[in-house]
């Protein structure tokens, strides 16, 4: 797996490409701000761009900016954004436009390589990856009257790896049950919610993030 | 532009005005020297005098005493004092070629007349250039009044010394007698006597283009000041050109010639005009001054800043007008809401006045240059509403300040939180990032040598780095929500619902971003409410966030007890950016402006 990464840190982004490295990864390019991190994706064609949230000038989005331009310029590159934000507003803002091959991950994670490396794996297979921290916080947002309660726990929890932007297949292996159960599962939760038909793998995920936000 | 109207003269106290005794003594003198004329003319000048003839004796004594009569009003009252004295002076002039004329009159009484007369026309156009207030203007009026006068000096002079009335082959009112002849050169006086009546026309064609000039440049309330000595202006320059163009067909002026007779008609019919005009300059003022009192008088006890301002531009007819008021504290000129202007200078067209009050400045009124001694007229009751309004003005200056230094406080508070959250990113985080990196690699190694204690150690040591991790991002969040800045207030309190305790619901119809210490008090409303309503133990919370014109509105309520807290901190904070923080019940409501 080839994979460019970009963190203006070089403290950092230098610990990230020694852990990816380490755990066999092809680090092809580092790239210390959004215009480097284009260039390089332009010539070196990844499978996936490991992008901070924050970058110069202003420190703030540009992470989030430079990944939907990956993602609308460069159709087959994935992209996981490593942030220090629990905020589920970044993350949707992310995935909205093109919500497969694309990650929003804490910062946090980065020395749980295992963690990292999975979810790289699962954008280069086209899957969509949202921190399970901000989908507890969503699936743990207070509500008057919880249109969660109605769920058994098994759904729920099928729920929230919904959410992360797992498939039905990832979801299978996770809970160790088939992937026929799964789908029963799906359509029961999405009945319940009165979400109507579930849609595709990727569209469902922003489907289910928005239902829990509002 | 120095000196151009501008009248930056401090206004005395209106009180202790005792009478003059000059003018009416003066004006006394002048009515006599008018009345001892008239008697003149119709006995010992009967050809020898304008007047001498039946019809035109009655124009002249009319003329000249319209001129002495509006002067003496004029020179009673303050403002124009100056031209009255002038108007009583030319009125005198006025009746000079008659005692020159005098048959067998004094001879040093007809030497006077004599060379009192080439000063009648220069006085009469000093007193249309300085109409209305006895001021001249500018630099170009006040050098050619002097080069009038100086003339005019040169002829009379050279008259006296050297014409001999005998030898004058062109004599008529006068030939006989000159007291003050030093050595008779008929022909040096005929040159001067020419010269002196062209010089008179050629300075009556200068004075009128220039007031021409004045009427086609001026302000309207310039200009509707000098429109009543239009046509005097021009009769009188009329009579000048006239009589310089008929003397040079008929060099011998004799007052029974019908041209020269319709000339000198035109010439008592200007004067006349002039004389009312004065008259209505000085009811003019009155009338500006009672408008001035009337309107501050009605602008009742509790007058809006500014009110005076626009009262006294209604007054005075000039919408331009602007006072600046002075503080003496920080040696600044405010306008009267308070607002910082810069101290008000005298343009073309328009002047300046200084308003003082027990010789201390209170303000600045700059008006169009027309408005006659704008800060005379002001009666007491405007004096007191201008002091009225001065600390009014200076108050609300003070708060103008006081309110900008909030906001600067407010957002130097927050960009200093801002820079703090930052480091904590930049600086703790990554350095507790790179230690755990370091970690992972040690209990790699201490797996690989099979060392079971370090490992279970290394993985404690893991699991506190995740939690300070954790507890860092909440610190960081706390000090400043990056999301606030940098996606706006709909996803901030999104947010804060996110991870509130109790359910928060919320109406936003959100669009367009606000300044950000505007958006900052409507997150800490929410943000504080949250906490404030958890406290109460409310179970449910709503907040809704709606557009208006220039401002937001927002409302928090929820259903916990009664609100004990006053929300002091979020108050400050609303008021910081200008808006209003109301307390109802369990309600939190707030204008913020956003512009």
């Amino acid at each position: 797996m080839r994979v460019v990464v970009a963190d203006d840190v070089m403290l950092t982004r230098e610990g990230i490409v020694r852990l990816l490295t380490d755990a066999g990864i092809d680090v092809v390019a580092e790239a210390e701000d959004a215009d480097e991190l284009m260039r390089h994706v332009r010539s070196t064609n990844p499978d996936v761009a490991l992008v901070d949230i924050r970058m110069p000038p202003t420190h703030t989005d540009e992470g989030i900016v430079a990944a939907r331009t990956i993602r609308a310029e460069h159709p087959e590159t994935g992209v996981l954004v490593l942030s220090q934000y629990v905020e589920p507003s970044y993350a949707m803002r992310l995935i909205e436009d093109h919500p497969e091959r694309i990650g929003y991950l804490l910062k946090d994670r980065v020395f749980d390589i295992a963690v990292v490396v999975d979810a790289l794996r699962r954008i280069v297979d086209g899957e969509t990856v949202v921190d399970p921290t901000i989908v507890s916080r969503l699936v743990g947002r207070r509500r008057r009257e919880d249109p969660l309660a109605a769920l058994t726990d098994r759904e729920r929890e099928v729920l929230g790896l919904i959410a992360e932007g797992m498939s039905n297949r990832a979801v299978a292996a996770r809970l160790h049950i088939t992937e026929r159960t799964v789908e029963a599962h799906v359509t029961q939760v999405f009945q319940k919610l009165g979400l109507g038909e579930s849609p595709d793998q990727h569209r469902r995920v922003l489907a289910v993030l928005e239902f829990l936000r509002t | 532009m120095p000196g151009e109207g501008c009248h930056n003269a401090p206004v005395a106290s209106v009180s202790n005005q005792r009478l003059d005794p000059i003018p009416p003594v003066a004006t006394a003198i002048a009515v006599a020297i008018g009345l001892v004329a008239l008697a003149i003319a119709r006995g010992p000048g009967r050809f020898t005098t304008y007047p001498g003839r039946s019809g035109a004796a009655a124009f002249t004594v009319v003329a000249g005493l319209s001129l002495i009569l509006a002067g003496l009003v004029c020179w009673r009252s303050r403002s124009t004092a100056r031209i009255g004295a002038l108007a009583v002076s030319a009125g005198i002039v006025w009746f000079a070629p008659i005692y020159d004329g005098w048959e067998g009159g004094p001879t040093l009484v007809r030497s006077l007349g004599l060379v009192a007369s080439p000063v009648l026309v220069p006085i009469l156009l000093h007193l249309i250039l300085a109409y209305p207030t006895g001021r001249l203007r500018s630099r170009v009026h006040r050098g050619l009044v002097v080069a009038v006068y100086g003339g005019a000096a040169i002829f009379t002079l050279g008259l006296a010394l050297f014409r001999d009335p005998f030898f004058d082959q062109y004599c008529w009112s006068n030939c006989t007698v000159n007291v003050f002849l030093l050595f008779s050169s008929p022909v040096l006086a005929r040159r001067l006597t020419d010269l002196d009546r062209w010089f008179d026309a050629a300075a009556a064609v200068v004075v009128v283009t220039s007031y021409a000039a004045r009427i086609a440049l001026g302000s309207n309330v310039e200009r509707r000041a000098l429109l009543p000595v239009a046509a005097p202006t021009v009769l009188i320059a009329t009579a000048a050109v006239w009589r310089a163009t008929t003397m040079t067909r008929l060099p011998l002026e004799d007052p029974l010639e019908p041209t020269f007779l319709r000339g000198f008609l035109v010439a008592c019919f200007g004067v006349f005009l002039l004389g009312a005009a004065l008259v209505w300059a000085v009811v003019r003022a009155w009338l500006e001054r009672r408008a001035v009192a009337r309107t501050v008088t009605s602008l009742g006890d509790a007058p809006l800043p500014g009110s005076l301002e626009s009262a006294l531009a209604m007054a005075v007819g000039d919408a331009d007008l602007r006072i600046a008021y002075w503080l003496p504290g920080p040696g600044r000129y405010v306008s009267a809401d308070g607002t910082l202007v810069d101290e008000p200078v005298a343009q073309p067209g328009r002047s300046v006045t200084a308003l003082v009050r027990d010789d201390r400045r209170v303000a600045m009124v700059s008006h169009a240059g027309g408005i006659s001694e704008l800060g005379r007229e002001m009666g007491a009751a405007v004096r007191l509403g201008l002091e009225n309004e001065r600390l009014q003005a200076e108050v609300l200056a003070h708060l103008v300040e006081l309110r900008a230094s909030r906001a600067r406080i407010v957002e130097a508070g927050d960009a200093e939180r801002r820079r703090l959250e930052r480091d904590l990113h930049d600086g703790a985080q990554q350095r507790l990032l790179a230690l755990s990196y370091d970690i992972r690699l040690a209990l790699a190694a201490a797996e690989a040598d099979r060392d079971g204690r370090a490992a279970s150690s290394l993985r404690g040591a893991i699991d506190h780095t995740q939690g300070a991790l954790a507890e860092l991002r909440e610190l960081a969040h706390g000090i400043y929500p990056a999301i606030l800045a940098e996606a706006g207030l709909g996803p901030a309190i999104a947010s804060l619902a996110d991870s509130a305790p109790i359910p928060v619901e919320i109406d936003t119809s959100l669009e367009g971003r606000c300044p950000a210490p505007a958006e900052g008090a409507a997150y800490l409303l929410v943000a504080d409410g949250i906490e404030d309503a958890a406290r109460r133990s409310a179970s449910i919370a709503s907040v809704g966030i709606a557009r208006e014109v220039g401002s937001r509105s927002v409302t928090f309520d929820d259903d916990g007890s009664q609100r004990r807290s006053e929300m002091i901190g979020v108050a400050d904070r609303v008021g910081a950016v200008g808006g209003r923080l109301l307390l109802e019940g369990t309600t939190l409501r707030a204008e913020i402006p956003c512009e």
